[in-house]
């Protein structure tokens, strides 16, 4: 969209290495996360397929939101910003700001749901 | 308030007193808009206190079908002010009673989402970018949602069981978003005042600084948008209702009667079924948005860009 | 104009977004209270039939595996099939006959919306503080606040009981008949070449579509009025408008121009609600389309059908947000495409 983005998007390598590095300290964190949330699922409850299955779901959500959050503010940024500055809010709302954070959400929820499929095969 | 919290000394004055001493509430006092929306508001506080004080909601949520049979479908008249429905129940009291329904359950909406929008807002001002930025976008990401989508999704992953409460708390999810953006707007409009430095470089702690400076100060902004909200939770509260996923059936609650009205009464003819209803529910919608409406235009004008 | 990169870079970007939804759905029917497979089933189903739906959806493997399962169904765009709402029926089937009739209806409100909105806006923003500017701000803020399910027996009651002048529920006069093959009624009749068919269909959709465009004309004049409202406070603008008549016309279309562009992003954000609208609507109206679907689906726990509308929900939004792209970049020769 912007020409910010269009110079990052020719040099491919630097590109992808930015965005790792945005997702993959939520990843990392959303791994541990994930791998903990399980084995005390498991342990506290009954049932442990139950935990794995609530503990994934969870992961789920985040990603789908991220992924959703992601897009959308892609796709829909300058509509976003457009309502945010006429129907008066002061809001400082930007697109680059929002997929960043959502990057970084989706990346945990990511982790969260490689946590659990880690920890299953651990038990 | 802006020019009196500088100083940080009447941060120690009660919020009540603040209030009074500042331009907001003659400014109020003084749009006509704002006094009818105050007026619908406490007549319909009256009416449903009224109503859960003097009716009995077994009674008319009951058919009265066996005690008078040959009063059902009778159009509005002086013993039924807005008619009766399919099961001779006068539609007059149970539309009084939906008051206090939508007082009830839209005071728990709104009150139970400003408490975590607050949290959550005050929280993304007050700590690190990182916290500010995952806690706001995911919250940008709920608000891009439609709210009655976004309901309908959560009420989908909630107990049946649980009824009315099940679209409440589906709406208090729904609505937190919007609190948290507020929140977090003039408490960083409050950061930036130097006074915060100040408290904080005598060693005040970080909960003490929220509690006594941000808190007080974003009072306010919050009670405009929780206003403004008011009527909106009332009308979504109404379409869950109305779709099928509030109260039982039979409950006088302004959703449950408008779905019964459209459903059974209105091809034939039975037009006060939904008609009565719906107007109460469009009037006091009408009187919190007056309200919320001129709060926003009293309000201090560094404020009032935080407010949607 | 557009090239085909940005077109293409913007159709990729449906992958994440199907990926994400299909992820969100998934993550719903798991965190929902309860055993899936009972919820799927039914509340009274026998056990037997509940272990069935078990087997059968694969839900008793591990969560991560169903998650795969689950993903290269949607990428096949195979949702399953409907367990209560139309037993056994696939839910793609049921989608391809259900969801032309809510496109159609959200499509003509999104339009009147439009045509509704735009002139009111530039009406009162151009005669800002007048009568019209306030009787045209409070038109808006009554639409807000009316709900649709109140504005929609009201127009029923009227036009159709009342005075008898407009059908009142359903999609077409039962004695006409004609072939559905898009399954938006009125492209099906006008095919059928049966102009009356098409007058009854065209009359049926007329107060469904206008509640629509009522709810969706009152942001939309919002925006405009405040977009116009910055336009003309610009410089070139007020010169134009000092100088008299002469000059306004072009200024005035050139700043139209300019104000448009802020409101055209909004209405893509904006179809999400409309859409919400149109599930209020379709069950005023007893119109069978998606949003009474889901409706139906959400209260009888028919978790593939759910999954499948939110679905079909979300790449309309999208499609309609590429469009809105595509005429934004079409009006400001200012963004590099």
């Amino acid at each position: 969209m912007n020409a910010r983005n269009r110079s990052t998007d020719l040099d491919l390598s630097r590109w992808t290495r930015r965005r790792l590095r945005l997702v993959g300290g939520a990843l990392g964190v959303g791994l541990l996360a994930g791998v903990l949330g399980t084995l005390l699922g498991t342990a506290l409850l009954t049932d442990p397929s139950v935990a794995r299955t609530k503990t994934f779901a969870l992961g789920a959500l985040c990603l789908g939101l991220g992924l959703l959050g992601w897009s959308g503010s892609v796709f829909a940024g300058p509509g976003i910003e457009n309502m945010h500055r006429h129907l008066d809010s002061g809001s400082d709302w930007s697109e680059t700001d929002s997929r960043r954070a959502m990057a970084r959400l989706g990346g945990f929820g990511a982790g969260v749901m490689a946590g659990v499929v880690l920890a299953a095969q651990v038990i | 308030m802006s020019t009196e919290t500088v100083d940080g000394r009447t941060d120690t004055r009660n919020a009540l007193q603040r209030l009074r001493a500042s331009p907001f509430l003659s400014e109020l006092l003084s749009n006509r808009l704002a006094l009818i929306g105050i007026a619908i508001i406490a007549t319909m506080v009256a009416v449903a206190l009224y109503s859960r004080v003097t009716m009995d909601v077994g009674a008319i949520s009951a058919s009265q079908l066996s005690n008078n049979p040959a009063d059902q479908f009778l159009s509005p008249r002086a013993q039924y002010p807005f008619g009766t429905d399919i099961q001779a129940r006068g539609i007059f009291d149970r539309v009084l009673y939906g008051a206090w329904y939508a007082m009830q359950f839209g005071t728990v909406t709104v009150g139970s989402s400003t408490v975590l929008g607050v949290t959550l807002g005050t929280i993304a001002a007050y700590y690190s970018e990182l916290t500010d930025n995952v806690i706001m976008r995911t919250m940008d990401v709920l608000l891009a949602f439609p709210s009655l989508l976004l309901a309908l999704a959560l009420v989908a992953i909630l107990p049946e069981e649980w009824g009315l409460w099940r679209a409440t708390l589906a709406l208090t999810l729904v609505y937190t978003p919007r609190f948290a953006r507020v929140v977090r707007g003039a408490a960083l409009k409050v950061l930036e005042d130097e006074y915060i430095e100040a408290t904080e470089a005598l060693g005040a702690s970080d909960p003490r600084v929220l509690v006594r400076h941000i808190m007080p100060n974003t009072l306010a902004p919050i009670t405009v948008q929780s206003t403004l909200n008011f009527g909106l939770a009332i009308i979504d509260l109404a379409a869950l209702s109305f779709l099928g996923f509030g109260a039982e059936p039979g409950t006088p609650t302004w959703g449950i009667m408008l779905s019964q009205g459209v459903d059974q009464g209105l091809l034939s003819g039975y037009w006060w079924w939904s008609f009565f209803p719906g107007l109460f529910l469009a009037v006091t919608v009408l009187g919190f948005n007056l309200l919320g409406d001129g709060m926003r235009d009293a309000l201090d004008p560094r404020m009032r860009e935080a407010v949607d | 104009m557009i090239s085909r990169r940005f077109l293409l870079k913007r159709l990729l970007l449906l992958v994440p977004v199907l990926f994400g939804v299909a992820t969100f759905v998934f993550a719903m029917l798991h965190l929902a209270p309860g055993d899936p497979a009972r919820l799927i089933a039914g509340r009274r189903a026998p056990d037997a039939f509940v272990q069935q739906v078990r087997t059968e959806l694969g839900l008793n493997r591990p969560v991560y595996v169903q998650y795969g399962e689950f993903l290269l169904d949607v990428v096949r765009f195979d949702f399953g099939k409907s367990y209560q709402i139309q037993k056994g029926a696939p839910v793609s089937e049921i989608l391809e006959a259900r969801f032309p009739v809510t496109l159609e209806l959200a499509v003509l409100g999104q339009l009147t919306g439009i045509a509704l909105g735009i002139p009111l806006g530039v009406l009162s923003a151009v005669k800002q503080d007048s009568l019209t500017d306030h009787l045209t701000r409070i038109g808006a803020l009554t639409g807000i606040s009316v709900p649709i399910f109140w504005s929609g027996p009201i127009l029923i009651m009227v036009f159709g009981v009342m005075l008898g002048w407009l059908p009142t529920f359903g999609r077409i006069a039962t004695t006409y008949t004609y072939e559905s093959v898009t399954h938006m009624i009125l492209i099906d009749t006008l095919l059928s070449g049966n102009p009356a068919a098409f007058v009854s269909a065209a009359r049926h959709m007329l107060l469904p579509v206008l509640v629509i465009g009522i709810y969706s004309m009152a942001l939309i004049s919002r925006m405009m009025r405040s977009s116009m409202l910055e336009v003309i406070r610009q410089d070139y603008m007020r010169t134009a408008r000092a100088k008299g008549q002469g000059a306004n016309i072009t200024v005035m279309k050139h700043g139209f121009q300019n104000a448009l562009i802020p409101v055209i992003t909004v209405i893509g954000i904006q179809f999400g609600t409309l859409l919400g609208g149109a599930i209020l609507t379709e069950t005023v109206f007893s119109i069978n389309g998606v949003g009474t679907l889901l409706v139906e689906a959400i209260n009888n726990s028919d978790y593939p059908v759910v999954q499948g509308t939110v679905l079909l929900f979300a790449l309309l939004f999208t499609l309609v947000n590429l469009g809105v792209d595509v005429t934004y970049s079409y009006l400001d020769p200012r963004i590099e495409q």
